[in-house]
């Protein structure tokens, strides 16, 4: 299936009659046969002359070629597009840690040294992440600010806010967590252990939701996928009726003649793959701008992660994988119906 | 080399294109195989090539039973075969060279071995200096021998021809034949459909004659 071009005159001449080494290489070549090094470079080269062939033709139809990878590449980018995004909200929801920190309300007669040796004990303890404590007066000083209360609360005769420890865990599993808040609960001057899950499940449903989106449609398009590279090669096959006859007629195998259509299957995901994290990137990028805007007025330097390098690069293995697949149920629907006429 | 015993071929449309026909080529024999249109010619020629199997009896090419090989092996069958068609069936967007070395590319063999070889098949069928040219640059006669080449490039045991001479003229059919005579003088067997009696008159070769897909005739043409 190879379109080889044949060797200039220069290289086509034959071995000089002199030369002891070819001479020699042609005797083993009558007597033997080919060597395993010459077929494995027989072979080699037949893959090289199947990839070039495969690069020259789409090369001849350059707008059709980019169209198809272009689709493909538009095909790929929605799945791969939420789940960037999907990622980057798990970032601005904050650390799951933090969704899961527990809060100890001390008891109002714990001195801030009693918190602060607290807050070392606690630190010493297994599966705790980190430990923060606020003392009665800072606690009513963030109160005074987040209420607007601030001048009703100084009539108050005491400060009626306890101490609080705030421990964030090392993992998020709410068996773990309900174990650690028991525990905490019965530490000395510990009046209540208070953690709050809720925030924690609805946002993990919520994610759990957007993963099986992204799966579902993950799924959808892939087959939408195959379905446009099986047609474009399917198109090619059509092209090349003829040559595939004659190449059956003289001895090609399936093999022989599926190759050079894999070879095109998988540049034209290879194609789709760059356009594709190329889609990626720049759209991110753009959104980036109006992200970076909302998040400054929420006071937060949120911003959104563009396409990280092992995500791109699994993308284009993926993309080229899809293109080999989708080439090979191709050329196999067609192979049989490829028999010489 | 061939031996065909009883092979009948019956389409599913109810038409038979060979009745129970028997007869053996030795091998490195030159043969005809003539009669008129729908005689049965081309059926006997795509069995041999297993592009169809026989639907009784038994067809053996070079040991193999045509009727039960394996749909794998048929390529590999094939690259005991050349075959020369009537419309030469080149590729128009390779050139010469690179229609020739097909068979020897499909086998896998080194550019070195390659290019010996549709080096050598080439200055057979006179066309050295047309290596570099495509088949659309070439006259038919040309590209015929161009065709010839290419079946006999893998130095197969077999040589079939399918109405070779058919779009030729005399002249050129005549010279085509002398190229066919001097690949057997090398040990090929050569079996060539035809129905240009007058030129298999002149080669006094061994002639079967079909007729409606019967053997009706087994004996030296001219005779």
């Amino acid at each position: 299936m190879s379109a080889t071009r044949s060797p200039k005159v220069s290289e086509r001449v034959a071995p000089k009659v002199s030369d002891p080494a070819p001479q020699k290489k042609k005797k083993r070549d009558d007597d033997d046969g080919p060597s395993f090094g010459e077929l494995f470079n027989a072979w080699i080269e037949a893959h090289r002359s199947s990839l070039l062939d495969s690069l020259r033709r789409l090369g001849k139809q350059p707008i059709g070629s980019f169209f198809t990878c272009l689709v493909m590449a538009i095909a790929l980018s929605l799945p791969m597009g939420l789940s960037l995004l999907l990622s980057n909200v798990e970032r601005l929801g904050g650390s799951w840690q933090r969704a899961a920190q527990i809060s100890l309300y001390l008891q109002l007669d714990a001195s801030p040294s009693e918190g602060e040796g607290l807050v070392r004990q606690i630190k010493e303890m297994g599966g705790v992440a980190e430990a923060e404590y606020i003392s009665r007066d800072e606690a009513l000083n963030e109160f005074q600010k987040q209420s607007g209360l601030g001048e009703a609360l100084k009539e108050l005769p005491e400060n009626p806010l306890p101490g609080v420890v705030l421990v964030t865990p090392l993992e998020v599993d709410k068996a773990a967590l309900e174990a650690l808040r028991t525990r905490l609960a019965e530490l000395p001057k510990v009046q209540q252990a208070q953690l709050d899950l809720v925030w924690v499940e609805r946002l993990a449903a919520i994610l759990k939701l957007g993963d099986r989106f992204v799966f579902g449609l993950t799924v959808l398009l892939v087959a939408a996928l195959l379905l446009v590279i099986g047609n474009t090669i399917r198109l090619h096959i059509e092209n090349r009726r003829t040559e595939i006859e004659v190449i059956k007629l003289v001895g090609g195998t399936d093999s022989y003649v599926r190759r050079p259509f894999l070879y095109m299957g998988a540049l034209y995901g290879l194609g789709a793959g760059v356009l594709s994290w190329g889609v990626l990137a720049f759209g991110l990028d753009w959104l980036n701008e109006a992200v970076v805007r909302l998040a400054g007025l929420y006071g937060s330097n949120f911003a959104l992660a563009g396409v990280p390098v092992s995500d791109g690069l699994s993308l284009l293995l993926g993309a080229v994988l899809l293109g080999y697949i989708g080439a090979w149920i191709a050329v196999a629907r067609h192979l049989r119906e490829l028999a010489p006429r | 080399m061939i031996r065909f015993e009883q092979v009948g071929k019956r389409y599913p449309n109810g038409h038979v294109g060979l009745h129970e026909l028997s007869f053996r080529v030795r091998r490195g024999e030159f043969l005809f195989v003539t009669g008129h249109s729908g005689a049965g010619k081309s059926t006997l020629l795509r069995l041999l090539l297993a592009m169809e199997r026989p639907t009784t009896g038994k067809l053996l090419l070079a040991g193999q039973d045509l009727g039960q090989i394996s749909t794998a092996q048929i390529p590999f069958l094939r690259r005991q075969i050349g075959v020369v068609f009537q419309n030469h069936q080149l590729l128009f967007d390779r050139t010469v060279f690179n229609n020739v070395a097909l068979p020897l590319q499909i086998l896998g063999l080194s550019k070195t071995e390659v290019v010996k070889r549709v080096d050598s098949a080439l200055e057979r069928v006179a066309l050295s200096d047309k290596a570099e040219l495509y088949p659309g640059d070439l006259s038919t006669g040309q590209q015929q021998r161009v065709g010839i080449a290419r079946a006999i490039v893998h130095r197969p045991a077999l040589l079939l021809a399918d109405e070779p001479t058919g779009n030729l003229d005399p002249r050129l059919a005549a010279e085509i034949m002398g190229v066919f005579e001097d690949i057997n003088r090398l040990g090929t067997s050569v079996l060539i459909a035809s129905h240009d009696l007058a030129l298999i008159a002149r080669m006094r070769h061994r002639m079967l004659t079909l007729q409606r897909g019967r053997l009706i005739g087994d004996g030296e043409a001219g005779v």
